[in-house]
C-alpha cells in the first residue's frame, strides 16, 4: 500500500504559500476554502505527487499547522480544496483568514488510494459527517473518469441536517442517473422538509444492502461510526481487503519523524493515511 | 603495534584540531552537572564519569532549534531557511552508547524525507568513542547486545591504557583518519596494553522480551498497568535519552514575524496524541509507557531493524520514581 | 525496623478489614539508597513495605491521578508531616476529601524513622502548628549563603544560568503534588501563555510561572528538587516564596483542611507591600 515520494528539497518543514481564492461555509463551524499555489515550482511539485487520499499540514505563521486531507480530486490539480471545523487555534486562525489572505501547505503527504485497481468495480462510498471530505476526494477522481468504474453508491449521514457538508454537491449527484445517492441524519436531526432517511449510517446501509460482487467500499467517519459500519459491511459479505479507510491521527512534521501518529508500528503519515479495514484490524485497537 | 595517544599531548591535539577550524566537544563536568560540551585545552575534559549527565543527542537534535523565520507583509510573505550551525567538530570521548545512538537514529531522519537538521550535523562531527573501563548499577549496553567498547556510531575507537596516561586509536573510518591525521605528530607507536573494557552483567533476555512484547495477546496484558502504576508522567526518560526523537512543531512569534521551531516533545505526555476533538488514543500513563517500551524494542526495529535503545541506562538513573526500561524489561523477562 | 513492621501489620489489618482498598508507601529501589512508591493491595505486597529514613518522596500527588479516589473508599498513605500538609491542601482546594484519606506519618531523624500519631489528617494539628512556629529551614549550604549576598542583577543572572540548563521534561511539575490542574497553563494554547520553546527565556517564563503557582501551597516536600534531571535548585525558590508568604500573610501552607488559599483571599489587613 505504500507509496513515497521524495520531495526534493533542503529543508523539509518549509511549508508552500498559498492564497485563499474562494471560501465558503458548509455547515456551522465548517468551512471549505479553495488555495492556490503562488510559487509555481511548489504547485509543480504538488501536480506531479498529489493522488487522492493524501494530506497535507495547513497552516497561519505565528499559530502553527493543522493536519488535514486533501479534500480537491486528483482530477482537478490546479488547486487545494480543504474543508476543516474551526477547533483549535490553527484551524481558527483559518477561518479567520479571508479571501486573498495567504496561508501555508506543506505536503502532500502519506499514501494514496489505489484508484486503478477500482477500474471497472462497483464503488461504495460511506461517510459519516465531517469526514466527507476525504471520501469526497475519492469520489469526484472517480466521478470525473465515470466510464471507468461499475455501479456508484453513496451513503453519507449526519447528525442533523445543518451538519450535512457540500451541499451543493448532494444536490448534483443526487440529480446524477449514474450516481446512487442515499442520504441519512440521526434521528431527531431531521427538519420539517427533510425527505430522505433517518437513522445511523450502519443502519441505512444494511436497509440499502449494496452487493458486494465487485465491488470496493471506502468509509471515512468518526471512530465509533466506522467501528458500527465495518460490522454491517461484514454482515452485507464484503471481504474486509476491498473495504478502504482513511486514518486521522494528530501529526506535526508529517513525514514520519515526529512519533505521534503511530498505531501500533503503523506511521500514519507515512504508511497511510489510507489503509484497507484488513490492515487497520491488525493494529492495536485500544491505540486507534 | 599500535598507536597510542598519551594524555599529556591531548592540550596539544586540541590546539591542532581547533587551528584545522574543527570545533572540539568533549565530556565535560559543570557545576550542577555532567554533559558533552566545547573545550579549548586539554584540562577542560573530564574523563572521569561513567556517562554525562545529558546524551550526546542534543548536539544533534537540540531541545529547541529554529527552522524558518517568516515576515508577513501585505498580500506577502516571506520564509527565511535557517541552516543548522555549519561547521566541522570532533567530539572527542564519547561514550559507546551514547554514539550508537546516533546511528541508530539515522535511519529516522533519513527515511525518504532527509531531515537537513540532523544530516548536517552528522555530516560535519568527527565521533571519537572511549571504551569504557568503569560502568555502573544502571549500565545496560550489554543487555542490548551492544559492548562498553562498541564502534558504532564511532570514527575512531580508543581504549584507555593504565594509570590515565592515554588511549591505543583504532581509526574506523575514512572521516576519523582524517582528523586523526591531524595529530599524527602527537601519536607514538607503542606495544603498551589497553585496559580491560569493564564487565557490564547483563539484566534481561532480550530475545525474550521482544517474542513477548510481539506477541498481540500481551498488548492488553494487565501487566502495562501494574509496571507503570507509579510512573508520573514527565519527560526526563525520553530527554535524556540518546535515542528518543519525538518533537513538536511551535511558532513563537507574532502574525507579522516570528519562528517556527522543532522542540522536543515525549510520548509520556498525555497531551502528545490528544485530537482536537479530545479524544486521546493513548489517554492513560499506562498506555504511554506501553507505547515507549513497545516503539523500542517492536515497532522501531520492525522499521528499522535496530532497537531504539544503546543501553545508557539514564532513563532509570534519572527517574524521579525509580522506574526505567530495565526494570519493565526484567520484569518481561521474568513473566 | 520496630516503626515499618508495625505499620506492616496496621496496614495488613486494614486491608483485611476493609477499612481501606490500598496503602501508598515504599519498597526498596534499584540501589541500596533508592526507594520507590509501592501500592498495597493484598498482605504479600505489605511485606515488600520498607519504611526508614530514605523515604523521601512525597507520595500524596498519587492521590489526585486517575480516578483512583473516584469509589469513595479510603486510602492508606505513608506521609511525613509535609505530605500531610499536602493532603490538607489538596482538601482545602476541593481535590479530595480528607476523610477519605488514612494517614501512616511518619518523621525520621539522622537514621532513626519514627511513627507520628494520627490516622486523619485533622489529628496532626498540633503537630502542624509546631512546625509552623518553625519553620522548616533549608540546610545553610554554601549556595544558599552564596545567593544571599548577591543583589538583584547578580541573582537574575544566576538564575537565568540555571534555568538554560532545563530542558522542560516538567519532572518539577509531575512530581510536584500541587501540580494536579488537567490543563497546565504550559499546555494552554488559546492564547498561548507560556512560550514552550525550551530556550532560556521560555524557560525563566516556566519556572517563574511554576514558582508563583505554588506561592502559599507549596509545602517544600523537596519533589520537584530531587526530580529535576539537570539539577536545578528548585528549592531555594519555593522555599523562598513560602517564607515570603509567612511573612507577608502569616500564611503556613496545608495547616487544615479548611485553610483558605492564601492567593485566593483576601483580608482587609492584609499587607500590601507588593504594591509598588
Amino acid at each position: 500500500m505504500t507509496e513515497n515520494i521524495q520531495i526534493a528539497q533542503q529543508n523539509i518543514y518549509k511549508p508552500a504559500i498559498m492564497k485563499i481564492v474562494d471560501r465558503h461555509d458548509e455547515a456551522p463551524g465548517v468551512r471549505t476554502m479553495r488555495l492556490e499555489f503562488q510559487n509555481p515550482a511548489d504547485h509543480e511539485l504538488f501536480k506531479k505527487t498529489f493522488r487522492t487520499g493524501m494530506f497535507g499540514l495547513y497552516g497561519v505563521y505565528g499559530e502553527g499547522e493543522s493536519t488535514f486531507c486533501v479534500a480537491s480530486p486528483e482530477t482537478r490539480n490546479e488547486y487545494i480544496e480543504c474543508t476543516f471545523r474551526q477547533s483549535g487555534r490553527v484551524t481558527s486562525a483559518l477561518a479567520n483568514a479571508d479571501i486573498g489572505d495567504l496561508v501555508t501547505f506543506r505536503g502532500p503527504y502519506g499514501n494514496r488510494f489505489p484508484i486503478e485497481e477500482f477500474h471497472g468495480k462497483n464503488l461504495l462510498f460511506i461517510s459519516g459527517g465531517i469526514a466527507l471530505p476525504p471520501t469526497r476526494s475519492v469520489i469526484w477522481s472517480c466521478l470525473d473518469q465515470r466510464e471507468k468504474f461499475g455501479k456508484v453508491t453513496i451513503v453519507y449521514g449526519a447528525r442533523t441536517v445543518a451538519d450535512l457538508v457540500y451541499k451543493h454537491e448532494l444536490e448534483e449527484w443526487e440529480k446524477r442517473t449514474d450516481v446512487d445517492l442515499v442520504l441519512t441524519v440521526d434521528p431527531g436531526g431531521e427538519s420539517p422538509d427533510w425527505k430522505h432517511r433517518v437513522g445511523f449510517v450502519p443502519t441505512v446501509l444494511e436497509e440499502a444492502a449494496p452487493s458486494p460482487d465487485n465491488c470496493i467500499a471506502v468509509i471515512c467517519g468518526p471512530p465509533i461510526m466506522i467501528k458500527f459500519t465495518l460490522i454491517s459491511l461484514k454482515k452485507l459479505g464484503f471481504d474486509e481487503a476491498n473495504v478502504y479507510t482513511t486514518l486521522e491521527n494528530r501529526m506535526k512534521c508529517g513525514v514520519g519523524k515526529c512519533g505521534r501518529c503511530n498505531v501500533g508500528s503503523v506511521y500514519v503519515c507515512k504508511e497511510g493515511p489510507v489503509f484497507t479495514a484488513a490492515e487497520v484490524s491488525r493494529m492495536p485497537a485500544a491505540d486507534l | 603495534m599500535t598507536r597510542i595517544l598519551f594524555s599529556d599531548k591531548l592540550d596539544n591535539c586540541v590546539a591542532k584540531w581547533r587551528s584545522a577550524g574543527l570545533a572540539v566537544i568533549g565530556p565535560v563536568q559543570e557545576e550542577a552537572i555532567s554533559r558533552y560540551a566545547a573545550v579549548e585545552k586539554g584540562t577542560d575534559f573530564d574523563f572521569g564519569t561513567v556517562l554525562p549527565d545529558r546524551s550526546l543527542k542534543e548536539l544533534f537534535f537540540p531541545q529547541t532549534e529554529p527552522m524558518l523565520r517568516y515576515t508577513i507583509k501585505k498580500n506577502e510573505i516571506d520564509t527565511a531557511d535557517f541552516t543548522p550551525p555549519q561547521g566541522k567538530r570532533i567530539i572527542f570521548g564519547a561514550r559507546a552508547c551514547d554514539a550508537s545512538g546516533l546511528e541508530i537514529d539515522d535511519p529516522l531522519f533519513g527515511w525518504d524525507y532527509k531531515d537537513e537538521f540532523w544530516f548536517q550535523r552528522r555530516n560535519e562531527s568527527v565521533i571519537v568513542t572511549i571504551a569504557c573501563t568503569k560502568a555502573d548499577d544502571f549500565c545496560m549496553c550489554t543487555s542490548l547486545k551492544l559492548e562498553p567498547d562498541s564502534t558504532k556510531g564511532a570514527d575512531v575507537l580508543l581504549r584507555p591504557i593504565d594509570k590515565n596516561k592515554g588511549w591505543l586509536v583504532e581509526e574506523l573510518t575514512d572521516r576519523g583518519r582524517e582528523a586523526f591525521a591531524l595529530i599524527s605528530e602527537y601519536l607514538q607507536e607503542s606495544s603498551e596494553p589497553a585496559l580491560p573494557t569493564v564487565v557490564v552483567p547483563e539484566k534481561f533476555n532480550l530475545d525474550a522480551c521482544v517474542t513477548w512484547l510481539k506477541n498481540p495477546e500481551n498488548f492488553e496484558s494487565k501487566f502495562w498497568k501494574e509496571i507503570s502504576m507509579r510512573c508520573i508522567g514527565c519527560a526526563s526518560c525520553t530527554y535524556l535519552c540518546p535515542t528518543c526523537h519525538c518533537f513538536d512543531i511551535q511558532d513563537e512569534g507574532d502574525t507579522y514575524s516570528g519562528i517556527r521551531r522543532k522542540n522536543w516533545d515525549s510520548c509520556s505526555f498525555a497531551l502528545f496524541t490528544m485530537h482536537t476533538s479530545g479524544h486521546n488514543p493513548r489517554s492513560t500513563q499506562s498506555a504511554r509507557w506501553r507505547q515507549r517500551i513497545m516503539h523500542k524494542f517492536n515497532y522501531f526495529p520492525g522499521k528499522f531493524t535496530v532497537n531504539s535503545c544503546s543501553g545508557c541506562g539514564r532513563c532509570s538513573r534519572q527517574c524521579p520514581v525509580d522506574m526505567g526500561i530495565t526494570e519493565t524489561l526484567q520484569a518481561i523477562s521474568n513473566l | 525496623m520496630i516503626t515499618q513492621e508495625r505499620y506492616r501489620t496496621t496496614v495488613k489489618e486494614l486491608l483485611a478489614n476493609g477499612s481501606i482498598k490500598m496503602a501508598i508507601g515504599y519498597k526498596p529501589g534499584s540501589t541500596p539508597d533508592r526507594r520507590r512508591p509501592l501500592f498495597i493491595r493484598t498482605s504479600e505486597e505489605a511485606e515488600q513495605l520498607v519504611l526508614d529514613s530514605t523515604c523521601v518522596q512525597n507520595l500524596s500527588g498519587y492521590l489526585v491521578s486517575e480516578g483512583l479516589l473516584s469509589d469513595e473508599k479510603r486510602v492508606g498513605i505513608f506521609l511525613r508531616p509535609e505530605g500531610v500538609r499536602s493532603i490538607n491542601i489538596l482538601a482545602a482546594e476541593y481535590q479530595l476529601n480528607a476523610d477519605q484519606i488514612v494517614i501512616f506519618g511518619f518523621d525520621s531523624t539522622g537514621r532513626e524513622v519514627r511513627p507520628l500519631d494520627g490516622r486523619s489528617a485533622r489529628e496532626f494539628s498540633g503537630l502542624l502548628n509546631e512546625l509552623k512556629e518553625k519553620p522548616l529551614q533549608i540546610y545553610k549550604e554554601p549556595l544558599l549563603e552564596r545567593i544571599e549576598k548577591m543583589n538583584a542583577k547578580e541573582r537574575f543572572d544566576f538564575w537565568q544560568e540555571e534555568f538554560s540548563r532545563c530542558i522542560k521534561c516538567y519532572a518539577c511539575r509531575q512530581a510536584c503534588p500541587m501540580c494536579y490542574c488537567r490543563r497546565c497553563i504550559v499546555d494552554s494554547n488559546q492564547p498561548q501563555w507560556v512560550n514552550t520553546s525550551s530556550h532560556t527565556l521560555g524557560n525563566f517564563e516556566w519556572n517563574i510561572v511554576r514558582a508563583f503557582h505554588l506561592s502559599g501551597r507549596c509545602v517544600q516536600c523537596g519533589n520537584c528538587d530531587r526530580a529535576c534531571p539537570v539539577n536545578i535548585p528548585l528549592r531555594l525558590i519555593n522555599q523562598r516564596m513560602a517564607n515570603e508568604v509567612l511573612d507577608g500573610f502569616d500564611h503556613f501552607a496545608g495547616l487544615s483542611a479548611t485553610q483558605e488559599p492564601v492567593l485566593a483571599s483576601f483580608k482587609k489587613d492584609d499587607t500590601e507591600t507588593f504594591i509598588l
